[in-house]
């Protein structure tokens, strides 16, 4: 198969990979599409040296109209969608499309004749961010935060604008993790860690509100590697419900706990680590100090930390690939296990806690129960790395009318393959393997082998290795949709939505069946400019500043 | 280089491992696909002990006739007895004796380093071969050594050849692949056997290394014009073929078919493919569930964007520091670098270095084979 494009050839064993087109704007699952809606992405002038040394995550950020006096809903963290979204997202969509046309200018990114027209379209984007900025700062919104090289991104999440409304430029080093408070009754609600293992916290308001381009009223911590060495920030969280408490995982497999109401850091020195090896906590000596405590995880760096929802427990993975569950309040682990082979990249929480999704560089998504203490699941299906997995804490069962006494659980993942995958896990159809008995072969009941005591939970606090092949069931995905060019690095699920984004800092934003239907010929436009009649048609849109 | 050295030396410092020694190899125009090969095979530590062991024990033999395995172990002492730890060797007999012995490494054009690889090792094993065949016409009386070591073992390359002898090169980067072949008709199942010394592996566009391992082992059915005689049947038929690892070997390589030849272009091309390859891995793919864990410890890369010209650099991992070996230099590495060398995952990327060939080695000793 020849590829034209610039005198280069693809063959034809690449072209089930090929590069850009080919990619479909939707993709279909049993409860019907999901459609593309909105894409995001930022200047592509500003690619700096360093951009392919950081990945890009993504936060999402809803800020409400007044900081909120009382009910900490349900779901604390970041996304709590609501209808908060849909009413804005209504009011974006309403607004004529005119001024907005320079938005489109930005285009897909690609060939090298858009480089020229698309700094210009960011060129227009920066100039009109002030206006937006100011129509939107406190207002309701739905934000969108993400890094790419030097620079932290906001986009709001309903506008069809692809450039973003504000970046944030960091001299010293790149920003790589950030956490949003969805909670945060004052103060700041948004953390920045640095590659160089800073700390920010701000608030996201006052940085909407402000028409620079550097951080504003930021307070800052681990200054210099002070505490830890400049060991690289891997993955930032509030506590949920912890009254401004955060933690900061390093490469270093350290973690610090911080306040933010205490003041930023004085002298916070910890003992030596004795046993590189174990894990151990210690506590800041004086009281004044911030951060007020060090996790010693594991030798090799976490690669990222989630919490339950309710805030009792913390999973952490990391390079040495084994999931780990701490008691939060009581310091304590309480159960883990090894990856099939290789460092662990991600990990995600089901809403009852019940459940911790995590993948890694054996290309599997591992399901680990809480309550058996050990892997229940292997999703099969990923042709490379797994970075990014979730619950669809959105998603209602079609058979949960109450009768049906299977749990059912949606959740998706993405891969360094550009796949975007999502899989229904059925309690009850998980049946352990090892009672069929491989073929020809007695079961091994090797020691060590997780089958040997399958029916006993393991002790409290203790770490498993690797499961043996054989012993863990496989699922397989539901949807196997690819979604962008790049590897892609995270996602999100909204109310109405599913977020994915690649390392290189694209967003895409695929609407729920039956959501974007209702959202009329408006959100078709802004699809096709990935197709590839985007010429003729952003062409309609805006043709002025496309001929440029 | 000097300079380099003492640089290596400073970035290491009391955590220099005790007896190792890190020497860059002098490049003598284009012999970049030489020495990032050596390197990798110097830091396979169980390759090296054994050479250097057949070395010193067959110091004799070794002064009689020189060949490519002689001129290797000599570089290897070379290397391992400098009095200092880091410097510039050059590898000058073993390059002079490698273009002697085969006309494709005499010239001054670029090579490639998974052919040179793989011509070494199947030189090395003719050699020893030749030495064991004359050392057993010599005396009846003494056996040669290496071949009982694996005693159980040997059975299993039924078909392959007759009596083959295992020497120490088989017994670290020799596999057994088999072949299988299923008629659909009668059910029957043909396995044919075959030995490797590395894996060569298709590769596509933002995939991983088990990814690749998969598809290597993947179900193929041999049907229309390319129907499978079967012998029960007596006639051509349907059949699904697959290859599987039989016998997992010590030291995995795993070769990236990044120059791929387009008909179209009538030439070579350079894949520049991202291909993940994680810094521990397990096959799948075997005949038994093995479950047995590979780490990396080399890589040999190819920079540079087409397939007649570049460069080659390796990757080492040795006493858990990951070390950059560029000809005469050589530098200390953060393990996160490694990452750098996967690909890229658009075709007009800046970056041209590129994983070319992994060396895995089997954590699992003792646990198979």
């Amino acid at each position: 198969m020849i590829n034209t494009a610039n005198g280069m050839i693809s063959t034809s064993s690449s072209s089930a990979n090929a590069q850009s087109p080919g990619l479909k704007t939707y993709f279909k699952t049993p409860e019907g599409r999901y459609k593309l809606h909105y894409e995001k992405t930022h200047p592509s002038g500003l690619l700096h040296y360093a951009h392919g040394k950081t990945v890009t995550q993504v936060t999402l950020a809803h800020l409400k109209d007044k900081p909120a006096p009382s009910t900490p809903t349900a779901p604390s963290s970041s996304f709590s969608a609501s209808s908060g979204v849909r009413s804005a997202a209504a009011r974006w969509l309403g607004s004529g499309n005119g001024s907005r046309a320079l938005g489109f200018v930005g285009g897909n990114g690609g060939g090298k004749s858009v480089s020229s027209t698309s700094r210009m379209g960011s060129l227009g984007a920066s100039s009109s961010s002030n206006s937006m900025t100011n129509t939107n700062f406190d207002g309701k919104g739905t934000y969108l935060i993400f890094n790419v090289g030097d620079t932290i991104f906001i986009s709001d999440l309903n506008s069809q604008d692809k450039d973003p409304i504000k970046s944030i430029h960091f001299s010293n080093s790149n920003p790589v993790c950030h956490a949003f408070d969805q909670e945060a009754k004052d103060g700041h609600d948004l953390l920045i860690g640095l590659n160089s293992g800073d700390v920010y916290t701000v608030s996201l308001r006052q940085q909407l509100q402000d028409v620079g381009k550097k951080l504003v009223g930021a307070q800052h911590y681990n200054k210099d590697g002070s505490v830890n060495n400049s060991s690289r920030c891997t993955s930032i969280t509030w506590v949920p419900g912890g009254d401004g408490a955060f933690v900061v995982a390093h490469a270093d497999g350290n973690m610090y706990v911080y306040e933010k109401n205490k003041d930023g850091a004085g002298d916070s020195s910890f003992s030596v680590i004795k046993d590189q090896t174990q894990f151990s906590v210690a506590h800041a000596r004086y009281s004044k100090s911030n951060p007020i405590a060090r996790w010693h995880v594991c030798q090799g760096s976490i690669n990222s930390i989630a919490f339950s929802f309710d805030g009792l427990y913390l999973a952490t993975v990391g390079r040495d690939g084994y999931l780990r569950v701490f008691d939060y309040s009581k310091e304590q682990l309480v159960c883990g296990g090894k990856s099939y082979y290789g460092a662990l990249l991600c990990c995600a929480w089901s809403m009852d806690g019940k459940y911790i999704l995590t993948g890694g560089e054996d290309d599997l998504v591992q399901v680990w129960s809480m309550e058996d203490r050990k892997v229940v699941a292997w999703g099969e299906g990923h042709n490379s790395w797994v970075s990014g997995v979730a619950f669809d804490s959105y998603w209602s069962s079609p058979n949960s009318d109450g009768t049906g006494e299977t749990v059912m659980y949606r959740f998706g993942s993405v891969g360094q393959d550009t796949q975007l995958l999502l899989w229904d896990l059925e309690m009850d159809e998980i049946v352990v393997p090892l009672r069929r008995g491989p073929p020809g072969g007695s079961p091994t009941y090797s020691t060590g082998s997780q089958s040997s005591h399958w029916d006993n939970v393991c002790p409290l606090g203790t770490l498993q290795a690797a499961p043996s092949i054989r012993d863990i069931p496989k699922i397989s995905p539901l949807v196997a949709h690819r979604v962008h060019t790049e590897p892609l690095s995270g996602l999100i699920f909204t109310q109405e939505s599913v977020l994915t984004v690649c390392r290189e800092g694209h967003i895409k934003i695929w609407m729920r069946p039956g959501v974007a239907d209702s959202q009329s010929s408006n959100s078709e436009t802004v699809l096709s400019t990935s197709s590839k009649d985007k010429a003729l048609l952003s062409s309609k849109v805006g043709s002025s500043s496309y001929k440029q | 280089m000097g300079a380099a050295g003492s640089k290596l030396e400073k970035a290491l410092g009391d955590q220099f491992p005790e007896g190792e020694r890190y020497f860059g190899l002098e490049n003598f125009g284009n012999t970049c696909y030489c020495n990032s090969v050596l390197q990798a095979l110097y830091f396979c530590v169980p390759f090296r002990e054994q050479l250097l062991e057949y070395y010193s024990s067959n110091k004799n033999v070794a002064d009689a006739e020189e060949n490519l395995l002689t001129c290797l172990a000599d570089l290897f002492t070379q290397i391992s007895s400098q009095k200092k730890k880091t410097g510039v060797i050059a590898p000058k007999r073993f390059v002079q004796r490698l273009k002697k012995q085969n006309e494709l490494f005499r010239s001054y054009m670029h090579q490639d380093a998974h052919e040179f690889l793989n011509f070494l090792l199947n030189e090395l094993v003719d050699i020893l071969e030749k030495e064991a065949q004359a050392a057993k016409n010599d005396a009846e009386t003494s056996s040669p050594p290496e071949k009982t070591a694996n005693g159980p073992k040997n059975p299993q390359a039924n078909g392959v050849q007759k009596e083959p002898l295992v020497t120490w090169v088989h017994k670290n980067f020799q596999g057994i692949l088999t072949n299988e072949t299923r008629c659909l008709r009668c059910e029957t199942v043909t396995a044919r056997d075959e030995t490797f010394f590395d894996l060569s592996l298709d590769i596509e566009q933002n995939s991983s290394i088990t990814s690749c391992l998969k598809n290597f082992s993947s179900t193929e059915t041999l049907n229309a014009e390319d129907k499978f005689f079967c012998d029960k049947c007596c006639s051509l038929q349907e059949a699904q073929k697959r290859m599987k690892i039989k016998k997992p070997p010590h030291i995995l390589v795993i070769h990236l078919k990044r120059f791929k030849y387009i008909e179209q272009l009538g030439r070579y091309k350079k894949l520049s493919y991202r291909v993940v390859f994680p810094l521990e891995l397990k096959l799948s793919n075997t005949v038994e569930d093995a479950d047995s864990e590979y780490s990396l410890f080399a890589v040999v890369v190819h920079v540079g964007s087409g397939p007649n010209h570049g460069h080659y650099v390796s990757l080492v991992k040795s006493h858990n520091h990951w070390l950059f070996f560029d000809d005469e230099n050589v530098e200390m590495i953060d393990e996160s670098a490694v990452q750098t060398f996967f690909g890229s995952a658009q075709e007009y990327s800046s970056n041209t270095d590129h994983g070319y060939i992994l060396f895995y080695e089997s954590l699992g000793a003792n646990n198979k084979s």
